[in-house]
């Protein structure tokens, strides 16, 4: 594989694939013994149905962690960074939230992309008492 | 795949005293509607439909042309009347509306038809629905036709989606 690429992890949410950079991830694990306050667990991306597996992120402004509660994580990919396309312009206008940042083509077909970050603050401003 | 529909100009000589304006019609909520053809740079089938979390009802989603990633307007969604029903088969007119970009879809594509100016009417006093986007009602031998002002259509459509000042971060 030539030129610069993006180290992506790719994860189910319900029947839907994502992918996200693979640095936003800390680590990957059981949600079992995570307290439920740590958990996020439905966001703009839905809600997972089984809840077994954990993706840790650390919020932007935050010396925190949340673990995105997901139904799979898929695994990782190197993928050449023209794969990767940013929202249509309309698009990203129009959604309510900035999580889906882009698209990364894989075999052919586009793959949300997902910033991690972004994800889980908005779901914490969504959760705080107003 | 694509269908090419390049908007043609209108032809000189006899229409000169007559001056045409060119359309771009679509079949969609029971009825004929149009807009400015210049608008319209081709014709696709949509493909297979990525669906957007987060959406509004009338962006149904995106799909891939020529490896551009494309957003998909349901005008008929956007005015509360229904849905176009999306098949991979179904017709997209790609439009560019200022800075947006999108494919408009619809019940089937006519194509560009040609109504003289001195022929429009202005449209129903009507604000509701599809008639607050209606700039003129014209007529030609296949019948009525309501002018939609795409543009307007496309810029309110997004400030319904995020209210002005309270973009996503």
């Amino acid at each position: 594989m030539t030129g610069p690429t993006s180290e992506l992890v790719l994860f189910q949410v319900g029947p839907r694939t994502f992918a996200a950079v693979v640095h936003d991830a800390i680590r990957i694990g059981s949600v079992r013994d995570v307290p439920a306050e740590d958990l996020v667990l439905e966001t703009a991306l839905g809600a997972p149905r089984a809840c077994t597996r954990g993706i840790v992120v650390a919020s932007h402004d935050e010396a925190v962690e949340r673990t995105l509660v997901v139904d799979q994580v898929i695994g990782t990919r190197s993928v050449p960074e023209v794969q990767v396309q940013p929202l249509p312009a309309f698009a990203a206008a129009c959604l309510t939230s900035g999580a889906v940042t882009g698209f990364v083509l894989l075999d052919g077909d586009p793959v949300l992309l997902v910033d991690l970050p972004t994800l889980v603050r908005e779901h914490a401003t969504s959760a705080a008492p107003v | 795949m694509a269908e090419p529909k390049e908007a043609q100009q209108p032809e000189s000589g006899a229409q000169a005293s007559a001056p045409e304006a060119w359309f771009f019609c679509l079949r969609l909520l029971g009825g004929r509607y149009a807009f400015e053809a210049p608008l319209v740079t081709e014709v696709v089938r949509l493909g297979p439909l990525t669906r957007l979390p987060a959406a509004p009802a009338f962006l149904p989603g995106v799909f891939t042309h020529r490896g551009e990633v494309l957003p998909v307007l349901d005008i008929a969604q956007l005015v509360g009347q229904g849905s176009v029903s999306l098949r991979p088969s179904t017709r997209a007119a790609i439009v560019h509306c200022g800075p947006w970009k999108v494919a408009v879809v619809s019940d089937s594509v006519e194509g560009l038809v040609a109504i003289p100016r001195r022929q429009l009417e202005p449209p129903p006093a009507e604000s509701s629905g599809v008639a607050e986007f209606l700039s003129a009602v014209g007529r030609d031998r296949a019948g009525a036709i309501a002018i939609l002002d795409l543009p307007r259509l496309v810029e309110t459509a997004r400030a319904r989606a995020v209210p002005a000042g309270s973009a996503a971060a």
